[in-house]
């Protein structure tokens, strides 16, 4: 494995400029380009501000933040996992035709859309600082957050995308699955609303334990009666199942990739 | 292009086959979902046996050529060494960097321009955004597109895709080339730039493993070339040989597939004039008959007086040739019977080109030798001696017998 991730090492460049083009491909030709990525949260924030906040009347301060900091980071994640699963097989001339390490796909689209996140977070710096949010207060902290994101979302990337290969139905079933994650994570409501039958369901899903920091650095700063930092324990499950998760994916991947270029 | 995977010690070879077998599995089901799997269990499948057993060695600095008829296997092994493909069994050893010209414009994206696809595919070739950078005027001036090179890939034509995908592959500048059935590129200007990058490439000492059906280049550009048939190696060896042996192989298959083609059609005609019940043949149907008949002499037609039996393409010595060579002294030799009593007759040849284009002609008036009176019954053997001086291709000979009064007794062709 350590020979694989030297090969990945000397295939970089390959990897942005992949990249790249990710980004270039998405906007090519659309007038508003990459604001387009941000009407997307932006939409969702609004439909649900209005259902949370003025229908059901959850009381939930200034919601619109409150949504936005744990939605982005789960956007980078659904968006990367449903664009990565059926990547292989959309890129069957690349595949077919040519060698080189085919992690490079799904993780270029990773990285694509973690650069996406990162602008998208600009925008959010700026939104938080016009409400005075002192969202700078734990910064130090969201680097840490994002490079042990990023290894969880490329590895459940690397899974789905080469079972795919094999298994055609996956994608369809990925977004439905993204769908019952998004509502099985502290994204809409708050962590402390969760039954404490379910805290399992929070405690073993890495992306209710990142949704959880990122609220706490952006959001709880202002509001500090629900900042609570995740025991150390909840800390290493999660880093556990993120670096389990990442192995096993690249493991699965680099066992089905020999028959990439037969099966797409 | 795959980074030195193995290095023997002991090898000094720049690649090397060893007992590679490569097995296809054809499922009957094209597209496996997941509710099949689950129903059926497996798949049912099919083995297919691509490549079987094959071993060689390519030093380094050889060009090395691959032929073999459709489905033999070329194309596999080629992807075997590349390693898009790995073996069922046996091992590829390469040593040093590889750029396959598996297929030109791999990985273009429709959207970006020509600029963008230079840096994207060159990078996927393997090359370093510094490497392209420096090499990006070169890959502009040869694909001769300057002009369109910040338009999106999409508005190209074909040709000029084409194009763009070689001036990228070639200047990738590997230790290895691979080269599949993509020199045919573009115009003949183009296709000469083309032949002469190669060229250069093995001028600079590179190795280069070609596949391709251009025989003419591969007896040219290669010491040594395998015969693939059906997956295994059926010769190897110098390249002129080989391809001499792969030649006599095809046109015994085209010999094989026009009789029995040729049967089929007798066998329509005979059929369709029982059929009707007709007592009386059309003139038509004889023709066609007739022009069936006989699997080399094609398009035989004259008055019948005299009747060429037979022709050969010969060497100086008498030799039977199947083919010959830019500036071999060869001879056409025919025999004529004579059915009727013929005064000085002409006997020419003809030379024409695929497309029956006249390349050249001659006759023995055109230098003066009178040939005499023949009657019904004698035979007659007449030979051209003649320096070949055509450019590699295939050509018909047509031997006449006539007249000065230019009455055609009898012609016919030899490919």
């Amino acid at each position: 494995m350590i020979k694989q991730f030297r090969d990945l090492i000397s295939y970089r460049e390959l990897l942005f400029s992949l990249t790249k083009k990710e980004l270039k491909v998405k906007y090519r030709g659309s007038f508003l380009g990459f604001f387009w990525s941000l009407l997307n949260p932006v939409l969702i924030m609004l439909v649900y501000s209005f259902v949370f906040s003025i229908v059901l009347r959850q009381g939930i301060k200034e919601f619109e933040v409150f949504l936005l900091c744990a939605l982005l980071p789960f956007n980078f994640f659904s968006n990367s996992v449903n664009y990565g699963a059926g990547s292989i097989i959309s890129n069957a001339n690349l595949v077919k035709k040519i060698y080189f390490p085919k992690e490079i796909i799904p993780l270029s689209i990773v990285l694509s859309n973690l650069i996406n996140f990162l602008l998208e977070l600009l925008i959010l710096f700026v939104v938080l600082s016009i409400f005075r949010y002192k969202f700078y207060t734990y910064i130090y902290l969201l680097p840490v957050i994002i490079i042990v994101q990023v290894f969880f979302v490329s590895g459940i990337s690397l899974l789905v995308s080469s079972l795919n290969v094999l298994f055609r139905d996956l994608q369809h079933l990925v977004s439905i699955l993204m769908m019952v994650w998004f509502f099985g994570t502290p994204i809409i409501y708050p962590l402390s609303m969760v039954p404490e039958r379910f805290q399992f369901i929070m405690q073993i899903n890495p992306m209710a334990v990142f949704a959880t920091f990122y609220r706490n650095i952006f959001y709880y700063v202002k509001y500090p009666e629900g900042f609570q930092w995740p025991s150390l324990w909840i800390i290493l499950i999660c880093l556990g199942i993120t670096f389990g998760v990442f192995f096993l994916g690249y493991f699965v991947f680099k066992k089905i990739e020999p028959r990439f270029a037969e099966e797409v | 292009m795959a980074k030195n995977q193995k290095n023997k010690q002991n090898s000094n070879s720049a690649v090397e086959v060893q007992n590679v077998t490569k097995n296809y599995i054809i499922r009957h089901q094209k597209s496996p979902s997941l509710k099949d799997r689950l129903l059926k269990g497996r798949d049912t499948f099919e083995e297919f046996l691509a490549v079987d057993d094959v071993s060689f060695a390519v030093e380094h600095s050889e060009t090395f050529g691959i032929i073999g008829s459709n489905g033999s296997g070329k194309s596999t092994l080629l992807k075997l060494i590349a390693k898009v493909l790995r073996p069922t069994s046996g091992e590829v050893i390469v040593n040093g960097t590889v750029s396959a010209l598996l297929e030109l414009g791999a990985g273009f994206h429709q959207d970006l321009t020509g600029r963008e696809n230079i840096y994207l595919n060159a990078s996927i070739l393997g090359m370093k955004k510094k490497e392209i950078n420096k090499k990006f005027n070169d890959i502009v001036e040869f694909s001769e597109l300057a002009r369109f090179i910040d338009m999106p890939v999409k508005s190209y034509s074909s040709g000029m895709y084409m194009r763009l995908g070689f001036s990228i592959a070639v200047n990738v500048n590997p230790d290895i080339l691979l080269v599949d059935e993509v020199l045919a590129v573009g115009d003949q200007a183009f296709q000469s730039k083309c032949y002469k990058v190669i060229y250069d490439f093995v001028r600079r000492g590179k190795t280069i493993i070609i596949v391709s059906h251009d025989l003419e280049t591969i007896s040219d550009l290669c010491k040594r070339v395998i015969f693939l048939k059906n997956g295994k190696i059926e010769l190897m060896g110098d390249s002129i040989q080989v391809v001499s042996k792969y030649r006599a192989h095809v046109e015994e298959l085209e010999r094989v597939r026009i009789a029995e083609q040729q049967k089929a059609e007798r066998k329509k005609i005979f059929k369709s004039i029982i059929d009707s019940k007709r007592k009386v043949v059309d003139a038509e149907e004889i023709e066609k008959l007739s022009r069936i008949d006989g699997g080399v002499f094609e398009n035989r037609f004259g008055s019948g007086d005299a009747e060429i039996t037979k022709i050969e393409l010969l060497d100086p010595s008498g030799g039977i040739l199947d083919f010959c060579k830019f500036g071999d002294d060869v001879q056409v030799a025919f025999d004529v019977k004579f059915n009727n009593i013929v005064e000085n007759p002409i006997f020419g040849i003809r030379i024409t080109d695929h497309r029956n284009n006249i390349i050249y002609g001659t006759n023995n008036r055109l230098h003066n030798v009178k040939t005499g009176v023949y009657k019904p019954g004698d035979v007659l053997k007449v030979i051209f001696r003649q320096k070949i001086n055509l450019i590699g291709g295939t050509y018909y000979v047509s031997p006449s017998v006539g007249n000065k009064d230019t009455k055609t007794y009898a012609t016919g062709s030899l490919i």
